[in-house]
């Protein structure tokens, strides 16, 4: 069972274009003739080195790549600095919908701009951080559902997943006429103690 | 895989039941089953002896650990103890719902016998949960899974592979973009390395 969230990017992936159209700050190290069209801010036929514009990524990735480099990129916002500092603050609390839909997908073409290495471990970290976010939505979907509202897709996927999984499992322990459960005295407790708090 | 597909694994277990009918051998794929003999037991599979007893043919003798006392010391045991440990049956939530399911009757104190077993189902998957967690927090290339069974090994498909996947997507992404962007032409297995830690 080929699971479906593995997911590479190709030529027809939807995801893939769609990630790869984000504005993506960029500066041009050569003179382009006749592209005047896409700075919108002038008037002249050709673009002048040193223009800095904003396009899409699919753009930029061809324009800096190749023996001559016609643009240099840069970090679109969230990958910056000061963001990356809220991430690392906290990865849980933060609305990744909100930073941008394809977070970890975008993340992957743009962290080749970053010669440290700070936007990769950026991502790990905001993945492996926000694992138990996702894994603990996926068992308890229904106490609230908007929460999943701050998934990126990705995420939004895994917790899709998990969750259907999760429910399979719920029918199937509760089909027999008579259900296996807990106490009913445990259940009555809003929460149920934990067993042995550092053990668990 | 289903809930329902670990269900048929576990259903091909062996316990002992007491038939109320005779009857000669019965000749299956997996093997004969019988012959029966009035009140004289004997072993079936699991799905057997659930449709025997549904049209009450015979009495299902409970696995030696479906015993209070023994789940109660199962249950301490599990909870003192960091990791898992062995279960007395590789599909002791399948058998237990099963035969709980169909055959109340024939087991004293079920419903004891059920919250119990569902206590320690608790308890394991709570463990399983947090060793989950520290697994991808660490980052660790792999883990123990000892003393699982399979139906506990499923419940954490497809969440925890898919996430191992996209780490492992996220750590290995190395586009040839890399190396072009440095000017240079080498081979993409060059690039690797270059950010991983």
């Amino acid at each position: 069972m080929l699971p479906s969230s593995s997911y590479q990017p190709n030529y027809f992936s939807i995801e893939d274009i769609l990630a790869t159209q984000e504005r993506t700050p960029c500066k041009f190290l050569q003179d382009v003739p006749r592209m005047g069209k896409l700075n919108p801010s002038a008037e002249e036929k050709d673009l002048k080195v040193g223009t800095e514009l904003e396009l899409p990524l699919w753009l930029v990735l061809d324009g800096a790549a190749g023996r001559q480099l016609i643009l240099a990129p840069e970090l679109p916002k969230i990958y910056r600095e000061a963001y990356r500092e809220i991430l690392k603050a906290d990865a849980t609390a933060i609305d990744l919908h909100k930073f941008n839909l394809y977070f970890y997908e975008l993340g992957s073409y743009i962290k080749h701009f970053d010669r440290r290495g700070d936007v990769h471990n950026i991502l790990l970290h905001t993945f492996t951080t926000r694992f138990r976010l996702i894994m603990d939505l996926a068992n308890n979907a229904d106490s609230d559902p908007t929460i999943q509202n701050k998934l990126d897709t990705l995420e939004r996927r895994l917790f899709k997943d998990g969750h259907n999984a999760r429910m399979k499992l719920n029918t199937w322990l509760l089909e027999s006429g008579i259900p296996l459960k807990a106490a009913s005295m445990v259940d009555n407790h809003r929460k149920r103690k934990r067993v042995n708090e550092e053990l668990v | 895989m289903d809930p329902d597909e670990v269900e048929f694994l576990g259903e091909k277990s062996m316990i002992e039941i007491v038939p109320t009918f005779n009857s000669a051998p019965i000749y299956f794929i997996g093997g004969d089953v019988g012959p029966f003999r009035a009140s004289i037991p004997l072993r079936v599979p699991l799905w057997v002896a659930v449709h025997l007893k549904q049209q009450q043919q015979c009495k299902i003798i409970p696995p030696d650990w479906m015993d209070l006392e023994k789940l109660e010391n199962l249950k301490e045991e599990e909870k003192s103890n960091r990791s898992f440990i062995k279960m007395p049956s590789e599909h002791y939530i399948v058998e237990a719902k099963l035969i709980l399911g169909c055959a109340a009757d024939d087991i004293p104190r079920t419903d004891e016998i059920r919250t119990i077993i569902k206590d320690i189902w608790d308890i394991r998957k709570s463990k399983l949960r947090s060793s989950m967690d520290q697994m991808i927090k660490k980052s660790a290339m792999y883990a123990a899974v000892d003393n699982l069974t399979l139906m506990e090994i499923n419940s954490i498909r497809p969440l925890l592979p898919h996430a191992l996947e996209q780490i492992y997507r996220i750590k290995s992404n190395k586009r040839a973009i890399l190396n072009r962007t440095q000017g240079s032409v080498t081979t993409p297995s060059n690039a690797t390395g270059s950010f991983t830690n």
